[in-house]
């Protein structure tokens, strides 16, 4: 075992560009699936963590159950005081406003998770039982007195600093009733609950809130702290229930991380994409540490064939060969881990950019190490098993002959009906339905057959390749073009396992460009609908439904339209709830500024307006309607004043707002089911000729200062939405480069190993007059054979990834996202590959243009 | 006749570890123009070292080289190079063909290296394909050919430029004795009918009995040199004979 070991490693350390390019596959393979995982949990972590900190100590929060905003009244307090196993009940107000003299359109962001409007989030607090349910850490001035009228407020520094606020300053809150003065008394940090809102967060006596936010006698959350005994396990769950019978349905007592529950869920398509092409990376790096043991393998035939004459049996060369497998592995593998965490950093950032919320790293999980490293070490010893067993049939025999062409594998020969059967199997993928719970996997094994289809068939097409590109690089290269593009013939099965891993990498590169064109397409057609009209004003205080009217009556003005949003209860079937968004619009006015995306592009839109209209009618988004599997024509049970009430599903629109999580209904069913009356936002249609700017200076002028407006012109919004689907995808972009890169070490691994072989060759052509540039083509003309290849199998290889990858995501989300075929893409895939071949062969050309000829031609 | 090749005060050393090999020592070598020239010694004599430097593949640490009135040591690289494409001829004794490579396309790898179209040299490459005897197999690969046939290949390739000189390293070394005199008989054959100028090393005394001339190297320097007289009419027999039995097989 000793020598075994031995002897492993000072193979690896005669080969040592060999074994560099080897353990960086294996480096970033690994790295890339360990990154994702903690990037991942990362930010399940931290979007759980910020809901959980919100509550901090408390063992259960008791909410509203019709989510309506208008809270509860302080007397459910003592009933939850009351109930035994409470040791104590918190209560707080919660409220969004505006600072007052800030740009509103300036506080407004957009992120992936269809955040708005960024306002300060305002808890009305009792400042004397607050920190048994929630942990403040003071960094400036003072928490507050235990005065509940005060009219004083507590900020998180980060947010006082961006705003340029100090301690004892007075600053304007933007309210229902106007402006209000209350005075900074302090300022904490942004942890714990001071991460709410991303730091926009303050704190206020619990009357004074009341008072300014005309919520007298009012609370929206009580938090409750279990008595010991009652504070997790069976004695929590029976509290649980305790509260529920005494409080009834009309209040829901949750744990207090559930609340992110929904937020997510939004991430999950995202994560299934990370995870999606983070397998495609693996298999770019199986394809590439296969190559390599092979070639080794070929490279040392006489070697192992002495070795087998003086009398090592097969086992204990597959052994020697699996030996290095395992060193490389095992250093590849440890090395990605520390390559992972500064890649997940790198991953994490973007992820904060996106979501627009800070995302804490966690430690280094140790089932994602454990996994990161099982599946690097796995990948390779699976990937060099194969020619480790060729290697144990190498005969003595090998010792003594010259050396020859390498004999292809049988596959190389005669494995193509093989791969046809694979790929029709790899297609029927497409069709085939399954439950959104194995459809993951169903894609993934899809793409891995029809990787190894491919395989199968390749060879067999490399005659014709070499065809039809040596006119095309003869005339680029010259003469040497037209000797190197026939060079690949001479081995197949390397020219094939590179073809396999460019073809990989390119239809990742491919097929997150379609991926991304598609979501832009429906999102664009999603938001030009959301987004309508021309200009879009809303406040930092809710709107009064009749401003629509005076905003008509503005010069240049066509059509305005009202939108209001509110969390409503969904009631299944099992008696569970969630939580969606209720948007309501006015039908009317609606389709006369703008219209709904229907997923049916048959449907009757006038027709289902005028349903719409008539009230007790929704329409629901394609991911509710795969999620709740409902069709037009069912029922959609809501939590509302009146209790718990049908709506007919009128029909399924595009929603990608609160991630396709939302219901659209009308303004009479807004009114008379959920007691809002009051507007979030106006969509306004400007005349044909009139000057878009004139109509917002005149409503400015009218309204602007006494309505509190801000108002927006809908292509600004559009552009900012778009880019937050572009930066999305920017993730997906990074994992396509590092398939890129695996890809490039396979070009130099192959080449490399056909300079080696062909040394004594290349000693003759240099001898009989090539000159060193000149073999420096004939290897880039090699390569750029090989490129030609993998970028146009890998486009073709991209567009059915995409279809499958976007099959999946309608399934296993609900989107109904329409296939796109980007021409940018395919001529991007191309070119990659192009440029990626000759780039990688700049290091294996080189490397022969210096051999000098004698040694070459003395090489055996 | 002129001397086409003129080598003077060659001395060659190389480094081997810690150690400093004189493979040359101080050797004086020309040849005329159309002689047929054999370096023989024994292993470690320095004919391979002498080999590569008249042929241009290696520098001398002392001395000069003169090949067809142009000085070898002054030209860089590239230019050795181009010396090497057109005036000088290589045989090797693996015959080096390119697999993926036709036999006539083998033969016209010089020139297609050159940038030169084949096509317009069809009739030389012809020519050359049939004084080798290989015209009917000219679209043939190398793995169809024997090794005989492959080395006749290799001969028909280093005379495709008609160089100034044809330099062979062992040229019958990978063959068997029948098919290395056919490859020296042609070797003679484009020294005798074409004018041409060939020096070859070889550790075999039949194949040097082909050359106008036998130089012999020990530790480095001339030891001795043989002339032959009347080598062209004993290749003639030879082949007289071989043709006979040939006919007489068939």
């Amino acid at each position: 075992m000793k020598h075994t070991l031995a002897m492993a490693i000072r193979s690896l350390r005669a080969r040592p560009s060999r074994t560099l390019l080897t353990v960086a596959g294996i480096v970033l393979g690994v790295a890339v699936i360990l990154a994702i995982s903690i990037t991942n949990l990362s930010t399940l972590d931290s979007l759980a963590g910020v809901f959980s900190a919100a509550s901090g100590k408390a063992n259960l929060v008791v909410l509203s159950a019709t989510d309506n905003e208008e809270g509860f009244a302080e007397r459910v307090r003592g009933v939850v005081l009351g109930t035994p196993g409470v040791q104590d009940a918190v209560p707080s107000l919660q409220m969004t406003v505006f600072l007052a003299g800030q740009d509103l359109a300036g506080q407004r962001e957009t992120s992936m998770l269809g955040g708005a409007t960024i306002r300060l989030v305002v808890y009305g607090i009792d400042p004397s039982i607050d920190d048994r349910a929630r942990e403040y850490a003071a960094v400036e001035g003072s928490l507050l007195p235990s005065d509940l009228n005060a009219y004083e407020i507590v900020l998180v520094k980060e947010y006082a600093d961006e705003h340029e606020i100090e301690v004892g300053e007075d600053i304007d809150l933007l309210t229902e009733a106007g402006l209000e003065t209350v005075r900074v008394t302090g300022l904490i940090s942004k942890e714990g609950v001071g991460q709410t809102n991303n730091g926009a967060f303050g704190v206020m006596p619990l009357g004074a809130a009341q008072e300014i936010f005309g919520r007298t006698g009012d609370l929206d959350q009580i938090d409750v702290i279990a008595a010991p005994g009652h504070a997790d396990g069976d004695g929590l769950d029976a509290l649980q229930s305790a509260l529920e019978d005494r409080l009834g349905t009309a209040y829901t007592v949750a744990y207090p991380a559930s609340q992110g529950k929904r937020v997510v869920q939004m991430l999950d398509v995202y994560q299934m994409g990370l995870s999606f092409f983070s397998v495609i990376a693996i298999i770019v790096g199986a394809f590439l540490i296969y190559n390599t043991f092979t070639m080794t393998v070929v490279e040392r035939t006489r070697e192992i064939g002495m070795l087998r004459t003086v009398g090592m049996t097969s086992r204990q060369v597959m052994g020697q060969i699996m030996t290095e497998s395992v060193i490389l592995g095992v250093v590849g593998a440890g090395l990605g881990v520390g390559a992972g965490v500064l890649m997940a950093r790198g991953l994490i950032r973007l992820m904060e950019y996106l979501l627009n919320q800070p995302v804490r790293e966690v430690q280094v999980p140790f089932g994602g190490l454990l996994t990161s490293i099982g599946i690097g070490l796995a990948v390779t010893l699976f990937a060099s098993g194969i020619p480790a067993m060729q290697a144990g049939r190498i005969s003595p025999l090998e010792a003594l002959r010259v050396r020859g062409n390498q004999r292809e594998q049988w596959w190389v020969r005669r494995g193509w009906p093989w791969g046809i059967g694979l790929l029709l199997i790899a297609v029927a993928g497409f069709y085939v339905r399954v439950s959104s719970s194995i459809q993951y996997y169903v894609s993934n094994g899809a793409v891995t057959l029809m990787s190894v289809g491919a395989m199968f068939i390749i060879p067999v097409t490399v005659h014709a390749w070499v065809l039809v590109l040596s006119p095309l690089l003869r005339g680029l290269y010259k003469g040497e073009g037209q000797l190197g593009t026939r060079n690949i013939e001479r081995g197949k099965q390397r020219t094939t396992m590179t073809v396999i891993a460019l073809m990989v990498s390119i239809g990742m590169v491919y097929s997150i460009q379609a991926l991304a064109e598609s979501f832009r397409v429906d999102v664009q057609a999603w938001i030009d609908g959301y987004i309508g009209g021309d200009l879009y004003v809303y406040s930092g205080r809710a709107l009064r439904y009749d401003l629509g009217q005076r905003l008509e009556a503005v010069s240049g003005v066509e059509a305005v339209t009202p939108m209001r949003r509110v969390d409503v209860k969904v009631l299944k079937a099992d008696g569970t709830q969630d939580t969606l968004a209720y948007y309501a619009y006015d039908p009317e006015s609606y389709r006369r500024v703008t219209s709904f995306v229907f997923s049916d592009p048959k449907a009757d839109s006038e027709m289902l307006m005028d349903r719409l209209a008539q009230g007790d009618v929704v329409f629901i988004s394609t991911v509710v309607s795969d999620k709740y599997d409902l069709v037009p024509g069912d029922t959609i049970r809501l939590e509302t004043r009146r209790g718990q009430r049908d709506f007919e599903v009128g029909a399924i629109v595009s929603e990608f707002n609160d991630r396709g999580f939302a219901l659209e209904g009308s303004w009479k069913d807004l009114r008379r089911y959920f007691g809002v009356n009051d507007v979030s936002a106006f969509q306004i249609k400007i005349s044909p000729g009139a000057s878009q700017a004139q109509v917002e200076a005149e409503i400015d002028r009218l309204y602007g200062e006494r309505q509190h407006l801000t108002i927006e012109s809908n292509e600004a919004m559009k552009a900012e939405a778009m880019s937050v689907v572009s930066q999305a995808f920017s993730m997906f972009d990074v994992l396509a480069i590092i398939a890129v890169i695996v890809a490039a070490l396979g070009v130099i691994n192959t080449l490399t190993m056909s300079v080696l072989e062909r040394t004594r060759e290349i000693g003759m052509l240099r001898g009989v007059g090539m000159t060193r540039w000149q073999v420096v083509k004939m290897i880039l003309a090699e390569a750029g054979t090989v490129g030609v290849m993998g970028g146009v199998f890998g486009v073709v290889y991209g567009l059915f990834m995409s279809r499958l990858f976007i099959g999946g995501a309608n399934i296993t989300q609900g989107y109904q996202l329409s296939p796109v075929i980007p021409t940018q893409g395919l001529i991007a895939g191309l070119v990659i590959a192009i440029v990626v071949s000759q780039v990688a062969a700049l290091m294996p050309a080189s490397r022969a243009a210096r051999l000098e000829v004698i040694e070459a031609l003395q090489f055996e | 006749m002129t001397d086409i090749l003129d080598a003077r005060g060659l001395r060659k050393t190389y480094q081997m570890g810690e150690h400093r090999v004189r493979a040359l020592d101080g050797v004086d070598f020309c040849v005329r123009k159309g002689e047929f020239v054999a370096i023989m010694g024994p292993s470690g004599s320095g004919k391979s070292t002498l080999l590569h430097l008249l042929g241009g593949l290696d520098k001398p640490s002392e001395g000069e080289v003169t090949l067809a009135g142009q000085r070898l040591s002054i030209l860089d690289d590239k230019q050795a190079t181009l010396v090497r494409r057109r005036n000088i001829g290589f045989i090797f004794q693996f015959f080096n063909l390119l697999p993926t490579l036709s036999t006539e396309e083998n033969v016209a790898l010089p020139l297609i290296i050159d940038g030169q179209n084949p096509r317009k040299h069809e009739e030389r490459i012809t020519y050359l394909l049939e004084l080798v005897g290989l015209k009917d197999r000219r679209r043939h690969k190398p793995d169809q050919l024997s090794g005989g046939e492959q080395q006749r290949v290799a001969i028909a390739r280093a005379l495709i430029t008609s160089p100034a000189m044809v330099l062979a390293d062992e040229p019958t070394g990978n063959l068997d004795s029948k098919t290395g005199t056919l490859v020296m008989d042609l070797l003679r054959r484009s020294c005798d009918e074409l004018g041409q100028t060939i020096v070859i090393v070889t550790h075999d005394s039949r194949a040097a009995a082909y050359a106008d001339r036998v130089v012999f190297l020990r530790d480095g320097r001339i030891s001795t040199e043989m002339l032959c007289e009347g080598v062209a009419d004993m290749a003639q027999r030879v082949r007289a004979v071989l043709e006979t039995m040939e006919r007489l097989a068939n």
